[in-house]
């Protein structure tokens, strides 16, 4: 969260991650064209650099997708998500770079403007062979420029999570466009077999990756909770609810996040107002929700983030009855105080 | 992420799933050959 603009505020775990980064795509494209000198001796710079940042950038696509599925499957791959946006800035630069020196190398000697040159050399659209698969590696970093451009929180601010969210998801078609982009073009004229197989096992993991958690998350969502007396909801055992966390029960519209702290039981919106971070998934940290994405911090009894910031989520009634959590599916307005329910009344409750 | 873009992102996956598995197949398939060699000529004469 913030209360004003700053380029990058940067900490000690950024310097790291972006520390790890610049080092993993120097070593690589560094290997790469190390290797690609000594096997293929007649391959010119200019196509070495080509090849390298074209694959490092197809390569860090595939780290970048598949981080946000893993992070939901296992907690342990969310550090990597928390500044995933550096990764797709330096994806972008290495993407420019392959672009670029394809133009200089391939069009840049005609009399036709080069950018024409991309659109008007190849034509034969029906050809599977030969496509003009250069004018799809050009959609795709456009796509990739907008979102590399959109990337700091201003951006976010601004243009609103939602627009936000939906722009940057076009990210998924730019990575279907760059694999027809290889598909239809290197992988036509490579006659060793790595690149195919490469291609093949990044785009099928991270498919797989998606598709398993978009149907495990679809199960949540159709969840259905028995109705009890006034309208609340029994969500289950509130032993159930680890000491400073939640559980995460979809009632009505949209999902809520049901925390358990000293004593008490609150129950908020689990969308966090930054980027649509699950909430639930985060841990009360200084007395705050504390999202688990970006570290957006909220107040459990009223859903407003703590002075001078100002995001607020809905919040809900709870009970508790009989060692059972209920909680009311009706939102109030976000950042309204809502008293919670006490455990501490409940017999044979665990308090830790 | 809210409901609607949790439906929406994975029907997009499911779309994209096939669509890559078929320009992918398609483009194995139908791979052009790459230029012969010239069995008269020695590459090295050429250096």
């Amino acid at each position: 969260m913030s209360v004003q603009y700053t380029a990058v505020s940067w900490n000690r775990q950024k310097r790291i991650y972006d520390s790890i980064i610049a080092s993993g795509a120097v070593l690589y494209l560094g290997a790469f064209i190390g290797v690609g000198a000594i096997v293929h001796p007649n391959a010119t710079i200019e196509t070495l650099v080509i090849r390298a940042f074209g694959t490092g950038a197809i390569l860090l696509l595939n780290i970048i997708l598949a981080i946000g599925p893993l992070a939901r499957l296992d907690r342990r791959f969310l550090p990597l998500l928390y500044n995933r946006r550096h990764l797709g800035v330096t994806m972008f630069g290495m993407a420019l770079v392959h672009g670029a020196f394809s133009i200089v190398q391939f069009h840049a000697l005609s009399d036709v403007n080069p950018f024409v040159s991309l659109f008007v050399s190849n034509t034969r659209f029906t050809s599977v062979a030969n496509f003009p698969f250069q004018a799809i590696g050009f959609a795709a970093l456009l796509i990739l420029f907008v979102m590399a451009a959109t990337s700091h929180d201003f951006w976010l601010n601004n243009l609103t999570a939602p627009v936000w969210k939906r722009i940057h998801m076009l990210v998924y078609l730019a990575y279907a466009l760059l694999v027809a982009h290889v598909s239809l073009g290197a992988l036509q004229s490579e006659t060793n077999p790595l690149l195919a197989i490469t291609l093949f096992t990044g785009f099928a993991t991270v498919t797989a990756l998606h598709i398993s958690t978009g149907v495990r998350e679809r199960r949540l969502d159709v969840q259905k909770h028995r109705a009890e007396q006034d309208g609340f909801v029994d969500i289950g055992q509130v032993d159930a609810i680890p000491e400073k966390r939640a559980i995460v029960v979809a009632l009505g519209a949209e999902r809520v996040a049901v925390f358990r702290y000293e004593g008490k039981v609150s129950a908020i919106s689990n969308v966090c107002r930054h980027q649509g971070g699950p909430l639930g998934e985060g841990r009360i940290i200084d007395g705050c929700v504390t999202c688990p994405w970006h570290g957006y911090q909220y107040l459990p009894e009223c859903g407003a983030a703590p002075p001078p910031f100002t995001e607020k989520v809905p919040t809900f009634r709870t009970q508790v009855v009989g060692g059972r959590v209920l909680v009311h599916p009706q939102p109030y307005a976000p950042g309204t105080f809502v008293e919670p329910a006490r455990t501490a009344i409940l017999a044979g409750s665990t308090m830790r | 992420m809210t409901r609607p873009l949790r439906r929406d992102h994975l029907r997009i996956w499911i779309v994209m799933a096939i669509a890559m598995l078929l320009i992918f197949a398609a483009s194995i398939m139908e791979r052009r050959d790459t230029t012969p060699r010239n069995t008269g000529i020695d590459w090295s004469q050429t250096k």
